[in-house]
């Protein structure tokens, strides 16, 4: 089976973007791939150019949150960002720097065992914020999270993104994303699906109107002889798909049928992500 | 190279793993010291008794290899390899810095065993109405054959983590082969067990296995075969670990 095959993009300096697909898509493999954690059948991972497990210049430029498990349970937070600052050749002073920058301060010194997972969420940000990375990796960062994990995690990944760093931000559900990135890079079955821009995303789809009118069913065969494709909803309504709302308008007036109700559907983005990861399943 | 080290030494007294076991190497030997000098067996007067009595600082090495096996699976166990390999991407190099960290701490602790065992026992033999028959050159036997046998097991510890991963089948295998497989090879085939990594660390500590029917290694030649078999045991972990994914 193929995991990854054939998948490449780039990512803009200041920039935020989503990286999507259903579950199973190659997210996670892709990252790890990039990451040197994991080693392709074939071909190879780069990132800024380089193949990251043989070239020290990546790993400086990158910081990564995997998974908010990572963490010794017994070890404090303190003492994690400390191991990990010291095999960076970093000052003590670091760590407890970047435990400022994630508001873990207080709680530093207590075992992660007792963090809840938003806490582990921030402390895993902390350590991939250590070596001033112009690249931040977050695999799934939304998972777990409640409102207000949610919300801090919203505004430091803006906040970053406006200082200048790029960011890329796996998820499975688009709508967890929708509110903070820029692009989107959305991949399905382990090859690209789509790159685009967050509003350009919905143009690509059928745009899809609205009808209720008394006589309804009188203009099916309307529709139908205009070549537009027309379901019937509950009762005295009707979904078009390809019309505009102003040819629906004219057909009905030439017809006399008096419309209630004409509204122009705009596709939610959660929509346009399941038509667009399920077309390519076809 | 001494970043990665400095790392690993953190890692290592962070977590209250390797205090336990430091306190249950202390526990053991005094057990085993304060016990032994009350044992039926022995009378403590001759200084073959003595030495087996004081032997009990051995014990240094099977904690050293635990610290060594746990240093490597706590990694895996806890997920924190990706983390430690998305900072340090030449994995030949963190596991070399995690031989040599427990490689130190083992020098720690077969220094600590092998010194209570030497103290305690001391002081037994003498609370029990004799004189220390032990000379100096017992002493320092014990003394470096301790340590130096604890820390090529706490090498050897690292390599098998490295290689299996998995921390529970780790800490099974290290404990079926000491206390298992080594003691039938030595009722069944003695002259092949001499050469087993357990018994070429004792041949270095002038300790007995078993009931001593069996000359053990020189000194030298146990620990260079030790000393080899720690090597092989990291080779295999650098290998395993470079050519492995880490999911």
């Amino acid at each position: 089976m193929v995991a990854v095959d054939d998948l490449s993009f780039r990512l803009d300096q200041g920039s935020v973007t989503g990286f999507l697909g259903p579950n199973g898509a190659g997210k996670t493999t892709t990252l790890r791939m990039l990451l040197g954690l994991v080693r392709p059948t074939s071909g190879s991972a780069l990132v800024f150019g380089r193949r990251y497990r043989e070239d020290a210049e990546p790993a400086r430029r990158v910081g990564a949150v995997l998974e908010a498990a990572d963490f010794h349970p017994g070890r404090s937070g303190r003492d994690h960002l400390i191991m990990l600052a010291l095999a960076a050749g970093l000052p003590i002073a670091r760590s407890d720097e970047v435990l400022g920058l994630v508001q873990l301060t207080q709680a530093g010194r207590r075992r992660v065992g007792t963090y809840s997972l938003g806490m582990r969420q921030r402390l895993g940000i902390a350590a991939a914020l250590l070596r001033r990375p112009e690249l931040l990796i977050l695999d799934e960062p939304a998972n777990g999270l409640d409102p207000e994990g949610v919300h801090w995690l919203r505004t430091f990944v803006r906040d970053f993104a406006t200082a200048g760093g790029s960011v890329l931000i796996s998820s499975h559900v688009l709508a967890e994303v929708a509110q903070t990135v820029d692009n989107v890079v959305i991949i399905d079955k382990g090859r690209l699906v789509t790159i685009a821009g967050l509003e350009e995303l919905s143009d690509g789809v059928a745009r899809k109107v609205r009808v209720r009118a008394r006589r309804i069913r009188t203009l099916l065969p309307l529709l139908a002889a205009g070549g537009f494709e027309a379901t019937m909803l509950d009762g005295d309504e009707l979904l078009v798909r390809g019309a505009s709302p102003e040819q629906i308008a004219e057909l009905a007036a030439g017809s006399e049928i008096v419309l209630h109700e004409l509204v122009q559907e705009s596709p939610t983005l959660e929509n346009v992500f399941l038509e667009l990861t399920s077309a390519s399943t076809r | 190279m001494s970043a990665q080290l400095r790392s690993e030494l953190r890692k290592l007294r962070t977590t209250r793993t390797n205090l336990g076991l430091l306190l249950g190497l202390v526990a053991l030997i005094l057990f085993g010291v304060i016990a032994g000098s009350f044992g039926s067996e022995s009378d403590m007067a001759s200084a073959q008794d003595q030495r087996e009595l004081v032997g009990n600082g051995g014990f240094a090495a099977v904690f050293a290899a635990l610290l060594g096996v746990m240093a490597m699976t706590s990694e895996f166990r806890h997920g924190t390899i990706r983390t430690t390999f998305v900072f340090t991407p030449a994995r030949t190099r963190v596991v070399i810095a995690k031989v040599f960290a427990c490689f130190l701490v083992g020098i720690g602790f077969g220094a600590l065993g092998a010194g209570l065992a030497l103290g305690t026992g001391a002081l037994m033999i003498r609370t029990r109405g004799y004189e220390v028959l032990l000379d100096s050159g017992d002493v320092r036997r014990l003394l470096l054959g301790t340590i130096v046998m604890a820390a090529l097991w706490a090498a050897l510890g690292v390599g098998i983590g490295a290689v299996l991963r998995n921390q529970v089948p780790a800490l099974v295998g290290l404990f079926a082969w000491l206390f298992v497989v080594e003691i039938l090879l030595f009722q069944h085939v003695p002259e092949v067990a001499r050469y087993a990594p357990a018994a070429a660390g004792t041949a270095m500590t002038g300790d007995s296995v078993g009931d001593s029917s069996v000359n053990l290694l020189s000194a030298p030649a146990g620990g260079a075969l030790l000393a080899l078999y720690a090597g092989a045991s990291v080779l295999a972990g650098v290998l395993v670990t470079n050519g492995r994914d880490v999911t």
